[in-house]
């Protein structure tokens, strides 16, 4: 990314190969929306090119994009001032492919528990689905999460409890 | 370690960052407290559930976008040095070659009277001496002189031109006047403000100074070019005006193909009608 900021803007394509598709399992997650996701990837990589200076040396470059990310997705959601339902996105059919192995009830559970489990994730508040998301899916450690959120590390931490507990209460009454 | 320590510890003990003592404390407690136990099992499987969600996969439109999003950024950067650098040096030389205290502005003006006073008649008198033996080497003094001033008024045509303000730029155009014959940039720099300047008061005033070099073949070559690309009737109309002025024959082709767009606006084709006639 230094070499971006100093003007190599063209190394920002590596950066592209290297976190589009983490970034892109970023904005699904919070969004529920695969196009919302592709939507806020391509603005990602542009506001890095707009406010490549305000990159500094010696940060490190992945938090430093969560919360480029962040921003992005704060204002595209308070643009739309709705959070597209994980219902909708349903229609999405890459969201949905089972595991091939197990035979078909098994098969069948799987994926009604990870559908099940992708409506609790989105039926989170944007903060509790935030931490998890950072913290489960995008290998941060928690001092780069609270970095990346504005916090304390222990604000992190006591985060991520109470949001695995809501994501445990919304499973289980999902599941009935 | 009691029951609120292991809450304490339970996001680090989650993700195995706690160091072996602190693990094996929090293990022997939930070993001795059902309750602890049973709800770090729970949340432990909540969390691993979390990694049976299908990685997402970006589909390919995502690359293109991306691709052609950076080749115009990258153009875009090459365009601004090009245009940035000349503004930058002129803009500079122009900053220091004026102070910007009007004390001293007024030291300056008072010292270059005192100057003029000083060596005005020494420079009249040695020019009486060489007329009477060498008018030659005078007239190139004066020619070199004159070479010079004019090429100032360039510098200062083409800086003001680049100008973020609408007004200074509005100044470039007028400057252009005091130009007898500019060179290749000054025209190309008055070119580009009649097709691109954002601020249409300052595309009619380059219709205008451009007039006085209409003849000039790149000139007059920019100024045909200029009237389909324009997008305010305003400045179509002022160009159409200044082809029949100059009895332009060249613009005819042009003004007729204007006239097969369907969109253009009723005023310009009135306009480009009158134009044809006249021409014609």
């Amino acid at each position: 990314m230094l070499r971006v900021r100093d003007g190599e803007v063209e190394k920002l394509g590596v950066l592209y190969e290297r976190h589009r598709t983490p970034l892109f399992s970023f904005f699904v997650r919070l969004t529920g929306n695969a196009q919302a996701g592709e939507d806020l990837v391509h603005d990602v990589f542009l506001r890095m090119l707009k406010y490549r200076h305000t990159f500094e040396t010696g940060n490190r470059f992945t938090p430093w994009m969560y919360q480029v990310a962040r921003n992005a997705h704060f204002d595209s959601w308070r643009k739309r001032q709705r959070e597209v339902s994980l219902r909708e996105a349903g229609t999405d059919e890459r969201e949905a492919l089972p595991s091939p192995d197990p035979a078909p009830d098994v098969k069948l559970k799987q994926a009604q528990e990870v559908k099940l489990l992708q409506m609790a994730l989105a039926g989170l508040p944007l903060e509790s689905k935030e931490v998890l998301v950072l913290s489960r899916f995008q290998n941060l450690k928690y001092e780069e999460i609270a970095g990346i959120l504005d916090c304390g590390v222990g604000a992190v931490k006591m985060r991520v409890h109470r949001a695995l507990k809501e994501l445990r209460e919304k499973f289980a009454q999902l599941a009935g | 370690m009691n029951c609120d320590q292991v809450k304490e510890l339970f996001a680090d003990y989650l993700v195995g960052s706690l160091d072996e003592s602190a693990r094996a404390e929090v293990d022997s407690h939930l070993a001795g407290c059902a309750s602890c136990r049973d709800e770090t099992r729970s949340l432990q499987t909540v969390w691993a559930k979390l990694a049976s969600l299908p990685q997402e996969v970006p589909g390919p439109a995502l690359d293109a976008r991306f691709h052609a999003m950076l080749k115009a950024y990258r153009q875009g950067m090459k365009q601004a040095d090009r245009d940035a650098s000349p503004r930058v040096t002129l803009s500079d030389w122009l900053a220091r070659w004026w102070p910007r205290q009007p004390a001293l502005q007024f030291a300056v003006a008072v010292l270059l009277f005192a100057l003029g006073l000083l060596l005005g008649p020494a420079f009249t008198q040695r020019g009486r001496n060489h007329t009477a033996g060498g008018g030659g080497t005078n007239d190139r003094a004066l020619t070199r002189l004159r070479e010079e001033v004019s090429s100032m008024k360039e510098m200062i045509t083409l800086a003001l031109l680049q100008q973020s303000s609408a007004s200074e730029r509005l100044r470039g155009v007028h400057w252009s006047y005091q130009l007898e014959q500019p060179d290749r940039e000054v025209l190309s720099a008055l070119l580009r403000a009649l097709d691109s300047d954002p601020n249409v008061n300052v595309r009619l005033a380059t219709v205008d100074a451009l007039q006085q070099f209409a003849r000039n073949a790149q000139v007059k070559q920019g100024l045909l070019d200029s009237l389909p690309r324009q997008q305010s009737p305003l400045v179509q109309i002022e160009l159409i005006n200044l082809m029949v002025e100059l009895k332009e024959k060249e613009s005819v082709p042009v003004l007729k193909a204007l006239l097969q767009n369907s969109e253009l606006n009723n005023s310009v084709r009135e306009r480009a009608e009158w134009g044809l006639q006249k021409l014609g």
